[in-house]
């Protein structure tokens, strides 16, 4: 099979070529490191997420809304260490359908923090202790943490789809 | 040959994780995958929980806050259960593997740590109402650095161990 021209390019950077030199401490580095992301990631906007579809309702809106700056922190980290995986292996994962699967859920969990912040915010962050959030909101933080979830597990399935010429 | 490894790698339940009983080639994913939510949810609600001690997002009031434990320990389970079964499928993997100890170490240290966050610091009566005390902060600290010692020693399972099976030494 012909090497595609992006994979090529990939594999002349600089970066793959570090990748690959150290790649028995860096990968496994990388992977802790992503690890520690998602939970970041999960802990947090799922925790928001909760909260708006009603558990521990005693808590306001926008107090809890403080700790989505970590979550943006383990989503940088996790962009950041998925970039070292694809420039390392670019053919595990673009030839892989978990992959794929798992930036669809990545663009639709995206989409719908834009949504969020256009619409639903604005009515749930005045919501005091107790208040509980209108519907369109709990739709909305039911599909953030269903998408968030859904890419977890896509990634997670990743080497059980590995391309069969991988290796 | 140990005979005790060999009666749990050998055993129907191994096999039907590990999809040797054929039809079965999901199940490992699976577990695997209810492992890694489960550590999501439970590290990373207890992650939440020891930021705001630590005195960021200070405008969360505490006691509330205590409403997310029963969702850790529901994750907990998950994966208690869905590690048990992982450590079934592969015994030696991990039982030979001198990291899997401090992974089990650690998680004690850690299930111990959100226990006593939860009694003692969420659960307080007068939570919201003092400034927390220093055994608070230093409780959450020592939470946050157990979680990521916990994380990394799992995720290093993967790449430290000798043995797969009883007579298979790993790739790496």
């Amino acid at each position: 099979m012909e090497m595609a021209a992006w994979e090529a390019f990939i594999r002349s950077t600089a970066l793959h070529a570090f990748i690959r030199t150290y790649e028995p401490w860096l990968w496994p580095l990388c992977e802790t490191l992503h690890y520690l992301g998602l939970s970041l990631l999960l802990g947090t906007v799922g925790l928001f997420d909760l909260r708006v579809l009603g558990l521990a309702r005693g808590i306001p809106v926008a107090a809890i809304h403080r700790l989505i700056p970590w979550g943006i922190a383990g989503y940088a980290v996790n962009i950041l260490t998925g970039i070292v995986f694809f420039f390392g292996h670019p053919d595990q994962y673009f030839y892989n359908n978990a992959f794929r699967l798992k930036v669809a859920f990545m663009a639709l969990a995206g989409i719908n923090v834009v949504v969020f912040y256009t619409s639903a915010f604005r009515e749930v962050q005045d919501l005091g202790p107790g208040a509980s959030a209108p519907v369109r909101a709990k739709i909305i933080t039911g599909i953030s943490l269903g998408s968030w979830v859904a890419v977890l597990i896509c990634g997670r399935l990743l080497t059980f789809f590995r391309p069969p010429f991988f290796h | 040959m140990d005979p005790f490894l060999a009666w749990i790698e050998t055993s129907e339940l191994a096999m039907w994780v590990r999809g040797d009983s054929g039809g079965g080639e999901f199940v490992f994913p699976v577990i695997v995958t209810l492992h890694t939510i489960g550590m999501g949810f439970l590290a990373g609600g207890s992650t939440a929980i020891d930021l705001r001690i630590l005195g960021l997002a200070p405008s969360i009031p505490l006691k509330p806050m205590g409403r997310f434990l029963p969702l850790l320990w529901l994750a907990l389970a998950v994966n208690a259960v869905s590690g048990f079964l992982l450590l079934v499928a592969y015994p030696t993997k991990a039982l030979t593997n001198p990291v899997f100890y401090v992974k089990v170490g650690l998680i004690a240290l850690a299930v111990w740590l959100v226990s006593r966050i939860g009694a003692v610091v969420l659960r307080a009566p007068d939570v919201d109402q003092k400034p927390l005390d220093a055994n608070a902060k230093l409780l959450a600290a020592a939470s946050l650095a157990g979680w990521v010692a916990l994380i990394t020693a799992g995720r290093l399972l993967a790449y430290t161990h000798n043995w797969e099976m009883l007579g298979i030494p790993s790739l790496t």
